[in-house]
């Protein structure tokens, strides 16, 4: 078990924002951490590294990394962190990189193997991809056997395809090693994937905190189908309206009666709901406007 | 969308699945759910959500019929366009519309006063709001 009881004043960038977080994690659980930018995710993950001061308590499996103002220092943390900017050691190869850690070159080779990175083990950072170097990062942060695994956005900086491979990877690497982990992510699908439970923070509260799909889960009363766009216009036709809607990269339309037409304007942020029963899905390249 | 208050008179669960009966101004309503919100319980006052286009107006249905929701209405008012036709009942305090194709308004000779049931299936329902 991993209790966390911490407070810190902040610096938000709204103001002074106050940090007061209780959780407790349990051994070899996922958690993601979401919330706005400035909520607190991040500072969390460099107090339990040790890398910012805080107040208050951090016991992980027993053992104290904070009480009573005394502080464990970072390098006698056991964490793995892994960045979005991946933070290799560009003049060390691969291999090297991992031992630099620990000169366990057993659990370096099993790692490489894993992740299928063992051929290019002698190459330098500079000439591997984005989701290469990444996953060197990943196995890298696993070379001490840290209790606890830090990401912060550990795929923000990566395209679609290659997200998909890394969160594959992931989830085999905390399948083999049971590392208890704490990533922050922005992505649900992401979080749905990896994670068992998500705590949402807000200005550096605790606002939610539940299975992915208790909280990822939009639903407006009974209706588990909801998504938020922005109102571009509302045209009538014969007896009905018909309200234009812009969702993520894409326009959608609903049809109103005259009373909601009346009730929504261009411009209004709205959900748009429907019950689970009511779309349909098919494969992408086969739309057509009937 | 309509909004019709209604109290939980029965709510069924199995395997994520919900089906929740209603009462509305006296008169019985279904509906079908996947997992419902967990204040919800029977005697709960409701707002139940349907659309206008889906609902379907009969005079005189006769047979067995699969559509949970049947309910007894005097038409109030008619609004026709050039191809639908907006067809508002009321049922207690609530005034209800129905939007249908003008071609069944005709072929049913519907008219200010004329009975009608109001069909709606139970997957059309929705939970708006819990009272």
């Amino acid at each position: 078990m991993i209790e966390i009881a911490v407070h810190k004043k902040l610096i938000g960038s709204s103001g002074p924002m106050k940090l007061d977080l209780a959780l407790k994690l349990a051994e070899k659980s996922f958690v993601a951490l979401a919330g706005e930018s400035g909520s607190g995710k991040t500072t969390l993950l460099r107090i339990l590294a040790g890398l910012e001061k805080a107040e208050g308590k951090i016991n992980v499996s027993g053992k104290a990394w904070l009480e009573r103002g005394k502080s464990l220092p970072p390098q006698e943390r056991e964490i793995g962190y892994v960045f979005q900017d991946y933070a290799l050691f560009d003049n060390m190869t691969v291999e090297k990189n991992l031992l630099f850690v620990r000169k366990d070159r057993a659990l370096a080779k099993h790692l490489l193997e894993l992740t299928e990175l063992s051929k290019m083990k002698g190459r330098y950072p500079a000439t591997l991809s984005g989701g290469q170097k990444q996953r060197v990062a990943l196995c890298r942060a696993l070379m001490n056997h840290p209790k606890i695994l830090l990401m912060d956005e550990p795929l923000s900086a990566l395209d679609p395809s290659m997200r998909t491979r890394l969160q594959q990877d992931i989830l085999k690497l905390h399948k083999e090693f049971g590392t208890t982990t704490l990533m922050v992510s922005h992505d649900p699908s992401e979080i749905y994937r990896l994670a068992d439970r998500v705590i949402l923070l807000d200005h550096g509260t605790i606002k939610q905190d539940g299975s992915p799909k208790e909280v990822l889960l939009k639903v407006k009363g009974s209706q588990k189908f909801s998504l938020t766009g922005e109102l571009l216009e509302i045209i009538k036709a014969d007896v009905i309206h018909i309200a234009i809607i812009a969702i993520g990269q894409q326009i959608v339309e609903v049809v109103l009666d005259e009373e909601e037409s009346r009730l929504f304007k261009a411009g209004d942020t709205v959900q748009v709901s429907t019950k689970a029963f009511a779309p349909t899905i098919s494969l992408t390249g086969s739309t057509s406007h009937l | 969308m309509n909004r019709i208050p209604a109290t939980i008179t029965d709510i069924k669960a199995h395997d994520g699945i919900t089906v929740i009966s209603f009462a509305a101004m006296g008169q019985p309503m279904r509906m079908m759910a996947l997992e419902i919100d967990s204040t919800l319980e029977v005697g709960s006052q409701v707002l139940l959500g349907v659309k206008a286009s889906n609902i379907a107006l009969a005079k005189n249905p006769v047979g067995p019929m699969s559509i949970s929701n049947r309910l007894d209405a005097a038409i109030e008012h008619i609004s026709n366009g050039k191809l639908l036709s907006s067809v508002k009942f009321r049922l207690g305090d609530t005034l209800i519309e129905s939007i249908i194709t003008l071609d069944s308004s005709h072929r049913m000779n519907l008219q200010r006063g004329d009975s009608i049931v109001a069909l709606i299936k139970s997957s059309e329902l929705s939970i708006l709001e819990k009272l």
